[in-house]
């Protein structure tokens, strides 16, 4: 049928179906900024202006829009300018992964159209119905307003770092009673608190814009499915029901009769190759427990079969005609009866590669000491023993995973896809498709967000099975629920601490008992349960530790690789349990855990035992740098930490059934896994004196472009808009493990300097060769150009033009590649301030101050963009989210809404502080950032609800119910 | 799938009594979560959209095409609370009043408050001509309605004194709450007459009769009034345990939000 609309200006007449979309109809005319984030609209990143009002497109029929005004951001700024809202995205760093950042600037667009001068409250209302997962909303609150005031005819003035005086002396001592009034400073500034250590640079450490943010912004074709294929096929997976089930009978028999379906595939015609999914390096952990389709089912959302028809609506009709029978077995989900006798056995196949021991369902078995904890715990004046439990949570990237499939002219499989591990895919792929590496191809464009849950390979075997199958391109998208049940989680543990401790606050003995539950499948359970050891067991200094560790089956959606990687889990424990070592020793908790935290230069041993890259690591590492003294007094200093004790401010008198308090938890971190990333880069020169930067590394979102151009750009002195970068493609740039572990900044970023060296090495020696010079040693590259001592120089683009045309014709370009050899853990002060309602169980979290030492931030807006989001993401693993099943094993609530994620008018204020170290083994002296902001909100959190009302809380997540039967079992 | 756009109430029902099994579509919030759910299987889709009259709001006969925003900007201060609390923007600009009777969900917000003022809903088709039901006669159960097939909801109508005082709350509301617990409405007029309803802690929205016969009697409520009237709601309610929440939490949360509203009412 015909529908009238006028889009962005331009009247149209649109052929369609009346069951279709507005979104479909609008992605089908070339409007990619409207995007996919839900079945239900619930992300936003479906939004677009109805007669000026936000609507879902999602969920509105393109019929109900006939006759209607439609806007969408094509229609912002048509032509190459931005318009000013956009702008202000753009300078204020309210872009991360921007898949829903045209949403929210039409948000802002339709509540600026309507009220040019709205309040912050106002602003976050507006964006109430536009879910971010990255920013804390705090960068795009600030936009909005911004843009206002520009829309208003009043200047605003650029972003720049606010230097904030340090607290702690050189020597790393801090007056922590610090009960200074808080900085007086604006939500967005970035509070960087200097260290003279630090040289000078002129562009890494300063707010660069992100060198994507125009398509972001503009809402350009950027993401997997923005692109459009000729004869694409559409691909649909059948389910399992089944929490555990073997499969006796399939029969496709009718599907593949449906007019329109090109492929049907499932155990009976796909091969039996094992492998294990997580994007890993090579060998991949064991075990290898999975197959791309098997006989046997083990949570419900495993995969069954897969049809690829020439629409989704004949895939899903096709899915539906598949019979399956099933013969249903008891099935197991909780971590502890999964390893009790007569428990199901998950992983009964016989070909069952690399399990400790599949029949008790124990995946791995770790076990790592330092001294002896037995004799510690004898010796030790007190002992202190907890168990706790956190629970399963899902990434909730607002992109779901999405890849495309095709042979290219060479019949070469291509595969488009939203991945954080693009080289370890291709790897991985190979043997499942039956193709070598060399006729693969994996191309990443943007990401609408990974956190870990495209650290996988996870959909690429499928698609990439069916265009060899078919001949033809193939699309599969997973939609939200899918993305819930059937994509990875956070895994789920049962912890118990031990702590012995000496009257005086001396740790003795620490002991860490872990059951990790990696549901289904074992992928990433080693990894991430030996990294919950290590974070657990490495804060602290004690000369006796154990961890010992279960990694379980059961049938629970599958856990994987989530931000953090398992230190929020041992984090929370661990500080949750060294608050009530703390209280139980009638201590102050700062100064019991700052007597016992771990300094500069103390060994970091557990990291012998437990590091990843490690099995041969032998020597000890110890920590380089720490601004843990300095992040503690900031944070003390900003969220006001001597109220803890008032009670006028703990019992407000105007609303007694509020309690308020202060928690605190230290965080520690690593960059990059020592002696195993690598990441590889290169660059080369162009006529104009600009460069191409090539390299691996995989952005999702965090700035990684935007921050190894910078690199680039210091060591070669042009601006970063000389710098040309494309990234992860495995047949154009080099390699690179891919973004995990906090490894980009730190290894792809030395890589970058190293290649951007020897390339100014080779600007160098072709200035000299210009400039009559005998030695290129003493020439310097700054404003574009190479400079001798003397005073003369040449410009890039006239050593470019020299090397490229005139003379000794040469491409000065380099290739590096860098592996860590180190990991210096970045530190942090995590705060909260919350209230209790003590009627209703509901905590309100009011305020989160972290103070980060990251080394030397090479990008201050990107540095505090990742941990104003991650501490909201943070906020919500503590506070609110939660994957809830029924009985059967049925996740009840794989919706956004009743899975419950922060949005723009919940979060509270929040403030990140940049605490200079100079980590001397990191480009610039930088440390990670991405995944510190994940460890300590949970415990923060969880101590200010102790301090508020003297309940303990030892399991995940706060919700009302759980707090309230808390109090009642206290009183 | 067919589609039927309707400019008039007329034409409404015409269409509706000619294909007694289509699906009304008026925000569609509901409707098009269960198509992409592919919960519900839609055949003929009758469009309200361009039903202008369905629109109207004149004082106390309020439109079932009314939507939330206007809702939020309109005279009457707790539909005007609760609309704020739903969903999204996106939601409010098209979500109706009307869908919201017609899915029937116990959690529907707009339920507490027409149960709490005893409101009444007017529905009409070709053959039936116009039938106006109490709220507790329309909304038959969890999911249910008493429409029969052919029938429109056109407007619902409010008693002609809405009592000055009157609170909208959900536990939970605007904190990042795991999704509301329950919600409630309360109004107590100047001879202190109060009526409390609740939702989404039975299988329709209930009013709490006992707590408000005791409450209405009491012209200046002690503290321990309050806590009778509290205890009373907790009493009344007819909460479940699922995996999401237990049932004495239910109840205890219902009579604590009740009495919060109901002290909201008494100092304004
Ligand atoms: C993201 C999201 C958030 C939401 N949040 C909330 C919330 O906070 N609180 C809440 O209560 N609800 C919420 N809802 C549910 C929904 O928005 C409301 O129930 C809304 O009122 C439905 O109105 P609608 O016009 O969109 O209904 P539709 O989807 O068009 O229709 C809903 C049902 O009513 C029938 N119907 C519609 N109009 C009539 C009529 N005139 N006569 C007879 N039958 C009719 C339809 O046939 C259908 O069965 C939410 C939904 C979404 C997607
Ligand atoms: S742009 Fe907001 S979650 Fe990615």
């Amino acid at each position: 049928m015909k529908i009238n609309l006028t889009i962005n200006g331009d009247p149209r007449e649109l052929e369609c179906r009346p069951d279709e979309s507005l979104r479909q109809i609008l992605r089908r005319e070339g409007y990619f900024s409207v995007r996919f984030g839900a079945e239900t609209g619930e992300t936003g990143a479906d939004a677009i202006l109805l007669d000026g009002r936000l609507v879902a497109s999602e969920i509105m029929l393109g019929v109900q829009a006939d006759g209607h005004v439609v806007e969408t951001v094509e229609g912002l700024s048509p032509g190459r300018g931005l318009h000013p809202i956009q702008e202000a995205f753009v300078t204020v760093g309210a872009i991360q992964s921007g898949y829903s950042t045209p949403a929210m600037v039409l948000a802002a667009k339709a509540l600026l159209d309507e009220n040019p001068d709205p309040t912050e409250g106002e602003v976050r209302e507006a964006l109430t119905g536009v879910l971010d997962r990255e920013t804390g909303y705090l960068r795009p609150v600030e936009a909005i307003l911004r843009a206002a005031a520009v829309l208003r005819g009043e200047k605003v003035d650029p972003l720049e770092s606010t230097l904030v005086r340090p607290l702690a002396d050189f020597d790393g001592t801090a007056d922590l009673d610090s009960d200074e009034p808080p900085l007086d400073l604006p939500p967005a500034a970035l509070r960087v608190v200097p260290s003279p250590e630090v040289p000078d640079t002129h562009v890494v450490g300063k707010p660069e814009v992100k060198v994507d943010a125009l398509k972001l912004v503009k809402g350009n074709p950027a993401f997997v499915d923005d692109m459009e294929m000729r004869g694409m096929l559409h691909a649909k997976v059948l389910w399992s029901p089944h929490a555990h089930a073997r499969i006796v009978r399939i029969d496709d028999s009718k599907a593949r009769a449906l007019p329109g379906v090109r492929a049907v595939l499932h155990h009976e015609n796909v091969p039996r190759v094992r492998y294990a999914s997580g994007g890993q390096s090579y060998p991949n952990p064991l075990p290898h427990d999975q197959v791309s389709f098997d006989n046997k089912v083990r949570y419900v959302g495993d995969r069954v079969a897969v049809v690829a028809a020439e629409t989704i609506e004949t895939a899903e009709a096709a899915v539906r005609l598949i019979e399956v029978e099933y013969e249903v077995l008891p099935a197991v989900f909780d971590e502890n009866e999964a390893m009790e006798d007569g428990a199901p056995v998950i992983h009964d196949e016989p070909d069952m590669e690399g399990a400790y021991d599949a029949v008790r369902n124990i995946v791995h078995h770790i076990e790592a000491d330092v001294g002896d904890v037995e004799t510690g715990f004898a010796e030790a004046d007190r002992v202190f023993e907890q168990t706790l439990r956190v629970h399963q949570v899902q990434q909730v990237p607002i992109e779901p995973h999405i890849a495309i499939a095709w042979l290219d002219g060479d019949e070469r499989l291509v595969v488009r896809t939203s991945t954080q591990v693009p080289f370890h895919v291709r790897r991985m792929l190979a043997p499942l498709v039956g193709m070598p590496v060399r006729k693969i191809r994996i191309v990443k464009p943007r990401i609408g967000g990974g956190f870990g849950v495209k650290q996988e390979m996870l959909i690429e075997d499928i698609v990439g099975h069916l265009a060899l199958v078919t001949g033809r391109p193939v699309r599969l998208e997973l939609t939200r629920h899918e993305e819930f049940v059937s994509s990875r989680t956070r895994h789920p543990q049962t912890i118990t601490m031990k702590t012995g401790v000496n009257n005086d606050g001396m740790l003795v003995a620490q002991q860490m008992t872990t059951i990790g539950n990696t549901g289904a499948y074992g992928t990433h359970g080693l990894t991430v349960q030996m990294v919950s050891g290590l974070r657990g067991l490495s804060s602290y200094n004690c000369p006796n530790k154990r961890f010992d560790c279960h990694v379980v089956y059961t049938n629970i959606p599958v856990p994987g690789a989530y931000r953090g990687y398992g230190a929020p889990q041992a984090l929370f424990a661990l500080e949750a349990h060294m608050e009530d070592v703390a209280a139980g020793l009638g201590m102050d908790v700062l100064e019991f855990k700052r007597m016992n935290w771990t300094k500069v230069g103390d060994p970091l041993d557990v990291a012998a035992e437990l590091g990843e890259g490690a099995a041969e690591m032998k020597f000890i590492p110890v920590v380089t740098s720490s601004g843990m003294e300095e992040c503690v007094a900031q944070g003390q200093r900003a969220i006001g930490w001597h109220r803890r004790t008032d009670p006028e401010w703990r019992f407000p008198s105007d609303r007694p059934h509020i309690r308020r308090g202060i928690g605190f938890a230290m965080c520690m971190h690593g960059s990059a896994i020592s002696g195993l990333d690598m990441g590889g880069a290169s660059i080369k020169i162009n006529d104009d004196g600009s460069f191409n930067l090539l390299f691996g590394a995989t952005d999702l979102g965090t700035g990684a472009d935007t921050i190894l151009a910078q690199i680039a750009a210091e060591v070669l002195g042009t601006p970063v808009e000389d710098i040309v970068v494309y990234a992860a493609d495995t047949d154009m740039t080099p390699f690179d493990v891919g973004a995990y572990a906090s490894s980009t900044t730190y290894v792809s970023g030395m890589a970058v300097k190293k290649a951007a060296e020897e390339v100014a090495r080779q600007i160098s020696e072709r200035a000299a060769l210009m400039l009559d010079m005998g030695s290129p040693g003493d020439i310097s590259l700054r404003d574009r150009r190479a400079w001798a001592p003397d005073g003369r120089s040449v410009s890039l683009a006239e050593v470019a033009l020299h090397s490229l045309h005139q003379d000794q014709q040469h491409q000065i370009m380099a290739t590096a590649s860098y592996v860590a050899p180190d990991s210096p853990p970045p530190y942090a002060a995590q705060f909260a301030e919350v209230e209790v309602d003590i009627g209703t169980g509901q905590v309100t979290v009011l305020s989160l101050v972290m103070a980060v030492d990251c080394g030397v931030p090479i990008n201050p807006v990107t540095s505090a963009g990742q941990v104003e989001g991650g501490m909201i993401q943070a906020l919500g693993y503590g506070h609110c989210e939660e994957m809830v099943y029924d009985d059967g094993g049925r996740m009840v609530n794989a919706r956004l809404g009743p899975y419950k994620i922060y949005r723009s008018d919940e979060v509270p204020r929040i403030e990140a502080y940049l605490v200079q170290t100079m980590e001397k083994s990191g480009p610039f002296g930088a440390k990670a950032i991405a995944e510190i902001p994940k460890d300590g909100v949970a415990p923060a959190v969880r101590n200010a609800i102790a301090n508020a009302t003297g309940a303990r809380i030892n399991n995940l997540p706060f919700t009302p119910e759980r707090v309230w039967a808390a109090l009642n079992a206290t009183e | 799938m067919d589609i039927d756009r309707p400019r008039s109430l007329d034409e409404t029902l015409a269409a509706a009594g000619e294909y007694p099994d289509a699906t009304l579509l008026a925000g569609g919030t509901d409707v098009m979560v269960e198509v992409n759910f592919r919960t519900r299987q839609v055949r003929r889709v009758i469009s309200l959209r361009g039903v202008a009259d369905l629109s109207e709001w004149n004082g106390t006969r309020i439109g079932a095409g009314v939507t939330y925003r206007r809702m939020e900007l309109g005279p009457i201060p707790a539909l005007a609370q609760l609309a704020r609390t739903v969903g999204s923007p996106q939601i409010r600009s098209v979500g109706t009043l009307g869908g919201n009777l017609g899915t029937a969900s116990p959690a529907g917000d707009t339920h507490p408050f027409l149960a709490a003022c005893d409101a009444s809903i007017e529905v009409r088709s070709r053959d039936g001509g116009t039938r106006i039901l109490s709220w507790s006669e329309f909304l038959t159960g969890p999911k249910l309605n008493a429409l029969k097939p052919g029938e429109v909801i056109t407007a619902v109508v409010l008693p002609e004194h809405l009592p000055a005082r009157q609170e909208f709350g959900k536990v939970g509301v605007r904190s990042a709450m795991v999704i509301s617990t329950v919600s409630a409405c309360v109004m107590r007029d100047e001879e202190g007459r109060t009526t409390v309803a609740l939702g989404a802690v039975g299988p329709t929205v209930l009013r709490a009769a006992r707590a408000e016969e005791m409450m209405s009697a009491e012209s200046h409520p002690s503290a321990e009034a309050l806590a009778e009237f509290s205890r009373l709601v907790s009493d009344e309610v007819r909460p479940i345990t699922d995996h999401r929440s237990t049932e004495a939490y239910r109840r205890h949360a219902s009579g604590v939000l009740a009495r919060r509203l109901l002290e909201r009412c008494l100092a304004a």
